[in-house]
């Protein structure tokens, strides 16, 4: 029996997120026909960004999906899977995929896979994943005829750009009355000038720098080597610095060719944006923290010590 | 307003891990804790109600290492708590969802929150079935309630890159909460004595309508270590020494300073 795999195309402000080239990716490698899945506004070119990605791109276009809203794309998505049978649906396990996907799977009665790092078809849809702060890795396999699973970011080689295909209009009506969640308004990041997403060098602290105070020592650093302040979340989420330097699964993904890692012991959270830098750098007191495992070089040592000895010996 | 939270006992991730040859992990090394992101839930289901004007009550879905978590959210201000005995490995993020809805339902709740995933499994999809088993609206990574208005409540949900939505939302509903909402208390000694005098009510699958568990709609194939990755080359010395050689290194041999 032939497999169509689904992705749902990520966008905003009409631009597809780059994201959809890795979902393109891992449903070539599970079936024959790959399906992207557009929920938009009309007047947009969506259908278009994504069509070199999938064999075939369904657009259910409505004034009210101005916006992600739970329910009015599962509405959509939900009755085109009914019609059609696909075989699993992809999604990002980001803010969209870990909103929507436990929804499509509780409507279409579907196993649901979170997280994947590698997705194989094996008498159905198995996944693997991270588990117990990545001390394990737990295979599953969905028992159910649709599959549902989110892929982590960057985890799958994005896939090239094809042959566009053919993109269909889907008819599915979207009653906005029967949605309970409404997009109100989407708050920007305040980015400075200093925008890590496209800085050369990144030096980024953690929980390990203790308190907003002794942070600035990050700072420092950074001005010393000529590059951008960044942090690990658990620093933001204490205030100590603004949500525009959070790197990481929540916050931004860097590629900086020169990355410093100050007291961050290497969270999944974390290590997901920041682990394509060209060169990585550890300083953390214990040496068996997991960011050694993605750094190229590391220091076990107080950072307190090393961190000025650095800053010395660039002057020297 | 009624408020119920749910809160998982998860391993603690500083234990040390291993499979044993089934491709389970050995329960014998196994120490567990509540997950940190629930903690977050109480603090701001506690907060909603702070004015008087409603109850939480937190639930846990476990073996016996699920009473701990329960008891510190009494402490912490919880007014009862429900422990489903079970055993969580027996069922799927649905199965789960199924049995906590059952036990919920009678209880006319007008929120319930959860943490937005365990630290342990992360499968962050319990929150969003439950809310469906329930027949509830949900929405997740939640980093900011206000107070509800008409029957809805705004929401600060937590996209990427620093951006946040404001989510209208109507209730009852299911709310997955993120860290950063809020600081969590800590439980003081008159609220652990206080604890002790609520009510945990203990109830069975059977008690909650399951004669047989849910089906599971996936199927776990085992787990195993991952392979080891290189580790970084470490510089050994002093903390001069090291800096010394490391600034040596990423100017000469790296060419990227």
């Amino acid at each position: 029996m032939s497999r169509s795999i689904w992705f749902v195309a990520e966008h905003q402000d009409d631009k597809l997120h780059l994201g959809a080239a890795e979902l393109s990716a891992a449903a070539r490698a599970l079936g024959d026909e790959v399906v992207a899945v557009v929920c938009a506004a009309p007047g947009g070119s969506i259908a278009q960004q994504v069509a070199p990605l999938a064999d075939r791109v369904l657009v259910i276009e409505d004034s009210a999906l101005e916006g992600y809203t739970a329910g009015l794309w599962t509405q959509g998505i939900v009755a085109l899977a009914r019609a059609q049978s696909p075989s699993a649906v992809l999604l990002p396990h980001a803010p969209l995929g870990r909103d929507l996907a436990p929804l499509l799977a509780s409507r279409l009665e579907a196993g649901l896979l979170t997280d994947c790092l590698e997705l194989e078809w094996n008498d159905g849809l198995v996944g693997t994943r991270s588990v117990f702060r990545r001390k394990l890795v737990a295979r599953e396999r969905v028992a159910t005829p649709i599959a549902i699973a989110t892929c982590q970011r960057g985890a799958f080689a994005a896939a090239a750009a094809g042959a566009a295909g053919t993109i269909e209009s889907a008819d599915c009506a979207i009653d906005p009355g029967g949605a309970r969640t409404r997009l109100v308004s989407v708050e920007r990041a305040e980015v400075g000038e200093d925008n890590i997403a496209e800085a050369d060098i990144v030096v980024a602290g953690g929980r390990g720098l203790g308190d907003a105070e002794k942070f600035a020592l990050v700072q420092e650093l950074a001005d010393a080597v000529g590059g951008v302040m960044g942090a690990s979340r658990p620093v933001v989420d204490q205030g100590w610095v603004p949500h525009d330097r959070q790197i990481g699964s929540s916050g931004v993904t860097v590629r900086p060719r020169l990355y410093f890692a100050l007291g961050i012991s290497g969270a999944v959270q974390h290590v997901v944006g920041m682990r394509e830098s060209d060169v990585i750098v550890a300083v953390n007191k214990d040496p068996r923290a997991p960011i050694f495992e993605y750094a190229h070089y590391g220091i076990a040592d107080d950072l307190f010590k090393v961190v000025p000895a650095l800053i010395a010996a660039l002057k020297s | 307003m009624r408020i119920a939270v749910c809160m998982k006992a998860v391993v603690d991730p500083q234990a040390r891990i291993e499979v044993d040859g089934d491709g389970n992990p050995r329960q014998d090394q196994l120490r567990y804790e509540v997950n940190e992101y629930d903690l977050y839930a109480v603090e701001e289901a506690i907060r909603l109600t702070d004015d008087g004007a409603g109850e939480v009550t937190v639930i846990s879905l476990g073996d016996d290492s699920a009473v701990q978590g329960l008891r510190k959210g009494l402490a912490m201000g919880a007014a009862d708590a429900i422990h489903v005995d079970c055993d969580p490995n027996t069922l799927d993020a649905n199965g789960v969802a199924q049995m906590l809805a059952a036990a919920l339902r009678d209880g006319e709740y007008d929120l319930v929150l959860a943490g937005v995933e365990s630290v342990d499994l992360g499968g962050s999809q319990v929150g969003v079935l439950l809310a469906e088993a329930l027949g509830f609206a949900s929405t997740t990574l939640v980093v900011g309630t206000a107070a509800p208005v008409d029957g809805a409540m705004q929401v600060r949900r937590e996209l990427e890159g620093g951006e946040h939505a404001t989510v209208e939302i109507q209730m009852p509903a299911v709310l997955t909460i993120q860290s950063g909402i809020n600081e969590p208390r800590y439980p003081s000694l008159k609220g652990i004595m206080a604890a002790k005098r609520k009510e945990l009510a203990v109830k069975s699958p059977e008690d909650i309508g399951f004669a047989t568990l849910p089906e599971a709609r996936v199927v776990a194939l085992g787990m195993a270590t991952p392979p080891a990755r290189e580790l970084a080359r470490m510089i050994e010395g002093s903390a001069e020494e090291a800096a010394t050689e490391l600034i040596r290194i990423l100017r000469e041999e790296e060419k990227a300073l």
